[in-house]
C-alpha cells in the first residue's frame, strides 16, 4: 500500500516537473496575460481607426518603439495595445498605446516617469500636456497622443482617454512605500515609483553599477525635498529580506564613503549622503544640501515617531 | 595580450576611469604645440583648442511638404565642406578628409520618426567615391555597424544624423550616434548618457572620425508619448551643422534647440534630462570643445530664423 501511495507521489511529482518545464521552456507559447483583453474605441469624435489594434509582447516591443522601451519593460511590460485613428477634415493622427504591466504599482511607476502636463480628472493621475494625454488605472499606463494639436484634437484625446478609462478594470492603489516618503518639504511632481537602476540613474544619477541591487523584487520610492533653503533626494527601497536591505546600506556606505557610526558622509561635489536599513527597508539621502537636511530626512525615513513607517 | 584583450578583463567603471586620466593625458597634451594632437584631427587642426563649425542654411532645402531637395542639399554638404576645410573647391575638400586607399564607415541614424536623409547618405557617399575611394570600401550603417565589413575595418568615419531630443541623453547628437558602435548601448543610458564620450575612445572609433554633420533640416525640440515625438515639435530649419568636433558641433546644435524651445514655450524650459553628456565629452573626455566662446562659427546662407 505504502509503495502504492509513493508511486502515485512519484507521479504527480513528475507530472507537475514535466509541466512545469514545458511552460519555462523557451519555445513554449504561453499566454503573456490573464488580464481580459481590452477592445480599443471604434471611433471618438469623429476619429475613426485605419487599421486593427496591433499588439506588442515583451520580446517585440522594440518593433514598435524605438529608443523608449526600456522604460516599460523596466515596469514589467506584459503587452502593449495599440491602435491609430485618422481625423477627419484634415486632422492629424491620434494614436492610442495601452501599456499593460506587471501590477497597478508598476503602472503607477511609469506614471511617474513623465509628470510634466495639467492634471484632468480621466482615471488615476492623467495629465495633459501639449497634444498628449497620459493617466494609469489598475495595471494600465495609457497614452492618448494627438500628431498635431488643434482644439478640435484636443478635445478628441480627452474624449478617447475617457472612452478608454471606461474600458479598464477599475483600481489599483498608490504603492505604499511612496506614502512613507515624509511628506514635509516633498515636491509632489518629484515622486517616482521604480524597480530599476537605470530608471532610478535617469531621475538621480546614483552610480554606474546597480549598487542598490535594484530588481523587480523590490520596490523604491524616490522624492525631492527642499526644506530651509535646502535641496535634496530622499530614496526608500523595500528588499525581499532585512539582509538584503543591509548588504544594500553596507554597499551604499562604502561606495560614498559614509561615517560606519552616523552613516552620513559629504561627497564632493555632489553635497551630503546618508544610508541606513532597518528591517527590510533601506533610506539613503543623496544630493543633499546640508548636513541637517541629510539627518533629519534619514530619521523621519525610518522612524514612525517622526514620520517614517517602514 | 592584445590592447582589445586587456580591455575586456576591465569594469566599464574601470574603463571610464581609464578613460578620464586618459582624458586629462589629451587635454594636457593638446597646450604643449598649440594644436591639437587627436589623431583623428591630423586633417582639421583645433588651433589653441578652438573648434570650427560651419552652420549653413537654404530655405530650399525643405519643400512644403516635408521632402528634401537632393540638389540643394548637396551644394550645402559642398560648400560647408569647403569652408570647413578652408579649400577652395569640393573635390580638393574631400580630398583633405579621404585617401583613396582608406575605407570609409558612413555612421547614420535609421530612427524611423526622423532618419538620415537618404540624399545626404548619398551625397556623402558620392563625394568619397569622388575623392578615388572604392566603391565597395564605402558604405552607409546605423543598427549593424559592428557587423558591417567596411566598419570593422574602417580607417575613416563620417557621421552624419538629424538633431533631436532624446529620451536618455536629452539630444540626439553626433555624439550620441556612434552608441551603436557598443554591444549593449543601454549600458551608457545611465546619468542621461553622460559617459557617451567614452565611445570615442574606443579601438574601432578612436581616430577615424573626419567630418560630423549634424542635420538641422527639420530638428526636434521637444518630445511627448511613448515614441518621444510628434510632428508639432519639429520646424523647417534648413540648416546643416558641419565640423570636424562633435563637441563643437553638438554643442552649437543645442544652442539652437534651446533657443527654438524659449521660442516655442515663451520662457526658459531647459532640454529634459540636461544634455550633459556634450560637456562632459570635452572635459572628462577631451574629445573636442564644448565652450561656445572657443567654437569659431561660420554661417553661410540663409539667415532668418538662425536663433543663434
Amino acid at each position: 500500500m505504502q509503495q502504492r501511495q509513493a508511486l502515485a507521489l512519484l507521479a504527480v511529482v513528475l507530472v507537475v516537473a514535466i509541466g512545469l518545464a514545458a511552460w519555462l521552456w523557451p519555445g513554449c507559447p504561453r499566454a503573456t496575460s490573464t488580464a481580459p483583453a481590452v477592445e480599443l474605441p471604434a471611433s471618438v469624435d469623429g476619429w475613426t481607426p485605419r487599421g486593427p489594434t496591433a499588439s506588442y509582447d515583451p520580446t517585440t516591443i522594440f518593433d514598435y518603439i524605438d529608443g523608449h522601451a526600456e522604460v516599460y519593460l523596466a515596469y514589467g511590460l506584459r503587452r502593449c495595445l495599440t491602435r491609430r485613428y485618422g481625423g477627419p477634415d484634415g486632422e492629424a493622427d491620434i494614436v492610442v498605446d495601452l501599456f499593460e504591466l506587471a501590477s497597478a504599482a508598476d503602472a503607477f511607476g511609469v506614471a511617474t516617469y513623465d509628470r510634466e502636463g495639467s492634471s484632468v480628472a480621466i482615471g488615476r493621475d492623467a495629465l495633459l500636456r501639449h497634444g498628449w494625454l497620459s493617466f494609469w488605472q489598475d495595471a494600465f499606463f495609457v497614452s492618448v497622443l494627438s500628431e498635431r494639436e488643434t482644439g478640435r484634437s484636443r478635445a478628441a484625446v480627452v474624449a478617447m482617454g475617457r472612452d478608454l478609462a471606461n474600458r479598464l478594470p477599475s483600481g489599483g492603489s498608490v504603492p505604499a512605500i511612496v506614502s512613507a516618503l515624509p511628506a514635509v518639504g516633498l515636491d509632489p511632481r518629484q515622486v517616482r515609483f521604480l524597480r530599476h537602476s537605470q530608471i532610478l540613474n535617469t531621475h538621480l544619477f546614483v552610480d554606474d553599477e546597480n549598487l542598490l541591487g535594484l530588481g523587480p523584487s523590490t520596490s523604491a520610492a524616490l522624492g525631492r525635498y527642499a526644506r530651509d533653503g535646502s535641496q535634496g533626494y530622499l530614496l526608500l527601497v523595500d528588499y525581499p529580506s532585512a539582509s538584503l536591505a543591509g548588504s544594500a546600506a553596507d554597499a551604499f556606505g562604502k561606495r560614498f564613503a559614509l561615517d560606519p557610526t552616523e552613516g552620513i558622509a559629504q561627497v564632493m561635489d555632489r553635497g551630503w549622503f546618508a544610508a541606513r536599513a532597518r528591517d527590510a527597508r533601506l533610506a539613503a539621502v543623496i544630493d543633499a544640501g546640508s548636513q541637517q537636511l541629510a539627518a533629519t530626512l534619514l530619521s523621519e525615513a525610518l522612524d514612525p515617531r517622526t514620520g517614517g513607517k517602514p | 595580450m592584445s590592447h582589445h584583450g586587456d580591455l575586456q578583463g576591465l569594469t566599464r567603471r574601470g574603463w571610464l576611469r581609464a578613460m578620464s586620466t586618459l582624458a586629462v593625458g589629451i587635454g594636457a597634451s593638446r597646450c604643449v604645440d598649440g594644436q591639437s594632437v587627436d589623431p583623428g584631427a591630423r586633417h582639421y587642426p583645433r588651433q589653441m583648442g578652438r573648434s570650427r563649425v560651419v552652420l549653413i542654411r537654404d530655405r530650399a532645402a525643405v519643400g512644403s511638404s516635408g521632402g528634401v531637395d537632393p540638389a540643394v542639399l548637396r551644394r550645402m554638404l559642398q560648400d560647408a565642406v569647403v569652408t570647413l576645410t578652408g579649400t577652395t573647391t569640393p573635390e580638393t575638400a574631400w580630398k583633405t578628409l579621404v585617401r583613396p586607399s582608406d575605407r570609409v564607415g558612413i555612421k547614420s541614424n535609421a530612427w524611423a520618426r526622423l532618419p538620415t536623409p537618404v540624399e545626404l547618405e548619398t551625397a556623402v557617399r558620392d563625394a568619397v567615391i569622388g575623392a578615388g575611394v572604392d566603391t565597395s570600401h564605402v558604405d552607409v550603417d546605423d543598427r549593424g555597424v559592428l557587423q558591417n565589413p567596411v566598419f570593422e575595418r574602417a580607417t575613416v568615419l563620417i557621421n552624419i544624423r538629424p538633431m533631436r531630443t532624446h529620451h536618455w541623453s536629452g539630444l540626439g547628437t553626433c555624439l550620441k550616434n556612434y552608441i551603436m558602435f557598443v554591444p549593449r548601448p543601454s549600458e551608457y543610458h545611465g546619468d542621461a548618457c553622460a559617459s557617451l564620450g567614452a565611445i570615442w575612445h574606443l579601438p574601432r572609433v578612436e581616430g577615424k572620425t573626419r567630418l560630423n554633420v549634424l542635420v538641422m533640416l527639420t530638428p526636434q525640440f521637444h518630445g511627448v508619448g511613448p515614441h518621444g515625438f510628434s510632428q508639432d515639435f519639429v520646424w523647417t530649419y534648413g540648416g546643416l551643422l558641419v565640423g570636424s568636433d562633435p563637441v563643437a558641433v553638438d554643442a552649437t546644435g543645442a544652442r539652437i534647440i534651446e533657443a527654438k524651445r524659449r521660442e516655442f514655450f515663451g520662457g526658459h524650459r531647459p532640454i529634459s534630462p540636461r544634455p550633459h553628456h556634450i560637456q562632459v565629452a570635452d572635459t572628462r573626455y577631451g574629445i573636442g570643445v564644448s565652450d561656445p566662446a572657443r567654437i569659431d562659427l561660420i554661417r553661410l546662407g540663409w539667415e532668418q530664423g538662425a536663433l543663434i
